[in-house]
């Protein structure tokens, strides 16, 4: 008995160590991570506020003597050429990511829940099938899609990209919509149809703020990917005043000197509204909302 | 209040069925249990009679409505859950006004109405807190006051007390039989625990494989089941059911056991016996029905002692006979030791047969 007594504690602090020693190679792995995703970002800031002149210096300027906002000043300002492509950039991708957000959830939300609750024929066939698309890269598409587009008349028209967006968007938002619709138990619409309420009106009032969480995941996962998306936009738009975002962006570097501060202005201004939408609805994604809703 | 009439209802989904061609008369202001084993059919019953299922055939009545085709709202029914299914994010307040909103009631009615149910349910310290932030015992009775608070013609409770923990059981069982009889309402209570149905109910309707097999007093279930299926599975421990061969010579009928032993039986069981199909009949007999012998009685057959489970109130033996497990339960003062010799006597008068064919109760006439 003593010697179990004895030898009990000693094992028990050696394997604490040992926790303890995956945890802290687990910190730095994580610290290594924020720099690696964190520095790029700061160096953008940084360049952002230089001149012109300091940001090609070599050895960099670590931080600039003299710190500017000129570019943001250009980049904001209606009256420069400049600004008015870029704010007109800024405004040609917020309509597009945002039509392409507001059809996505109005499509997602129903066809999740039909998904997640109804049976009917060809149900499950029906469910992978949303997956096709992403089966393949995005590139495959892009001949036969502009093709396409041009036959019914949509290139050089935004709603050529939001039609794509949506096919891109709409598969995952769905089938993330349905996990949610999935963990709402069916128990909570049986309760207010009983209490009488129609499905409909269940659905409108006692499932969908339930799904709030789910709805505002799928929103922000459909703007990202409109906002971010380079490769349709510079294929299907050629006029410049339809430019979206990343692509108007690129013409920084087709001047015949590239302007380091203007482009890292611009591309910081660009991540400003993800990031802002992001820090909004975080709550969003924590909050179990559920909880309670039933005994497990 | 109504009565609830079930006309030769089926649910079939694909080749199966859900639901047999079960008819059944629920009584204005009657208590009725539906118990069975876990996919016995009975908490589809419920569901069809509330709506949230559509039926393949036969009649539900409501009242004087025929509901087939009605949907939940209209039926006039309230509903408790097994997991309570309170709205998450409403206050037990508006969960409790939510069917009366509903409904459409002015505003000072609905308050007055939920104020009334909380006091009722003695939760009016609760009303402005989350389901989430109660206990499983006060989400229960939320569950339950929205059931009440607006008077409906039947209440369907689907096994509402099996997520509570044992003490909270007993407590609410009696709450929830208190407000049957205050109330006078008409029940139908969906459960897997045949004490609970025996417990509270005025009728239980015992199904099994989507079958009503019987439909009467928990009394008269107990008594006299109409099968073995509903022998074993009323009472607790359940029924022993002995399979024999029946015999008869002289004029007197003999069972006998796998053993070699025999049994006479008196001239009324002798009776049910030769109505039986086949010469296999089985013997069922409640624990308290048999007597523990230490030595051969006339009468008593032998047998092992296999297990001895003192209770405190009452020891209960468990013997084989026959290839059956049998239990007997004798007076915690009486020592039996496992594997010791002992007799059995059954009491003829009250003493179940079954035919070893049809698994149905012999009777006498």
């Amino acid at each position: 008995m003593s010697t179990i007594a004895e030898t009990a504690p000693r094992a028990q602090t050696r394997r604490r160590m040992r926790v303890d020693g995956w945890r802290w190679a687990g910190r730095i792995f994580l610290v290594f991570m924020l720099l690696y995703t964190a520095l790029p970002m700061i160096w953008m800031l940084i360049t952002s506020i230089k001149s012109g002149f300091a940001a090609t210096q070599f050895p960099p300027q670590w931080w600039p003597d003299e710190p500017t906002l000129a570019s943001y000043q250009k980049l904001l300002d209606p009256q420069n050429s400049v600004g008015q492509d870029f704010l007109r950039f800024f405004w040609n991708s917020l309509f597009v990511s945002t039509v392409t957000t507001i059809l996505s959830v109005i499509v997602a939300v129903p066809a999740a829940y039909a998904f997640s609750r109804f049976s009917f024929p060809g149900r499950n066939f029906l469910f992978f099938a949303v997956l096709l698309r992403n089966m393949f890269p995005a590139v495959i598409f892009l001949v036969p899609l502009f093709i396409l587009m041009r036959a019914i008349g949509l290139i050089n028209t935004h709603g050529s990209l939001i039609l794509t967006y949506l096919t891109f968007g709409l598969p995952l938002a769905i089938w993330l919509l349905k996990g949610f619709y999935d963990n709402i138990p069916v128990q909570l619409e049986q309760a207010a149809r009983i209490d009488g309420a129609t499905r409909f009106q269940a659905f409108i009032m006692i499932v969908m703020p339930l799904s709030t969480p789910g709805i505002i995941a799928t929103a922000i996962y459909s703007f990202i990917g409109a906002w971010n998306e380079y490769i349709y936009a510079y294929t299907f738009l050629s006029k410049n005043e339809q430019l979206t975002l990343p692509v108007g962006i690129q013409r920084f570097f087709s001047e015949n000197t590239t302007d380091f501060p203007g482009l890292m202005a611009a591309s910081f201004m660009m991540s400003v509204p993800v990031v802002v939408l992001f820090l909004v609805l975080q709550r969003y994604f924590v909050r179990a909302l559920t909880e309670g809703a039933v005994k497990h | 209040m109504a009565h609830v009439v079930l006309q030769d209802l089926v649910k079939s989904y694909g080749g199966f069925k859900a639901v047999n061609h079960v008819s059944l008369t629920v009584n204005d202001g009657e208590f009725v249990a539906l118990v069975g084993p876990s996919g016995c059919g009975k908490t589809t019953t419920l569901n069809l009679v509330a709506g949230l299922t559509p039926i393949t055939s036969g009649d539900i009545i409501i009242g004087e409505r025929v509901v087939n085709d009605l949907d939940p709202k209209d039926r006039d029914i309230a509903m408790v859950f097994q997991n309570y299914a309170l709205y998450p994010q409403k206050s037990v307040y508006k969960n409790l006004a939510f069917p009366l909103q509903m409904r459409k009631l002015p505003k000072d009615e609905i308050d007055k109405k939920v104020k009334e149910a909380a006091r009722v349910l003695d939760m009016t310290h609760l009303l402005e807190r989350k389901p989430r932030e109660l206990s499983g015992g006060q989400q229960q009775r939320v569950a339950l006051g929205r059931a009440l608070v607006r008077d409906p013609a039947v209440f369907l409770m689907d096994e509402p007390l099996s997520n509570l923990d044992a003490k909270l059981r007993v407590q609410m069982r009696s709450e929830i039989k208190r407000f049957h009889q205050d109330l006078k309402a008409t029940i139908i209570y969906v459960t897997h625990d045949q004490l609970e149905a025996v417990t509270m109910a005025d009728k239980m309707a015992v199904m099994n494989g989507g079958y009503l097999q019987q439909y009467d007093s928990p009394a008269q279930v107990f008594a006299h089941p109409v099968n073995m299926f509903v022998a074993s599975f009323i009472g607790s421990p359940a029924m022993s059911l002995i399979p024999l061969q029946a015999s008869t010579a002289n004029g007197n009928t003999v069972l006998t056991g796998a053993e070699g032993w025999r049994l006479e039986l008196s001239p009324r069981n002798a009776q049910k016996v030769a109505r039986a199909t086949t010469k296999k009949v089985v013997l069922g007999a409640r624990h308290s029905t048999i007597k523990l012998h230490k030595n051969a009685l006339p009468g008593s057959v032998p047998a092992k002692a296999y297990t001895v489970e003192p209770t405190g109130d009452v020891t209960f033996v468990q013997a084989f006979l026959s290839g059956a497990v049998v239990n007997v339960s004798v007076p915690p003062n009486i020592a039996v030791a496992p594997d010791e010799q002992i007799w059995l006597e059954f009491d003829q008068e009250r003493m179940h047969l079954f035919d070893g064919e049809t698994e149905m109760a012999l009777k006498a006439n």
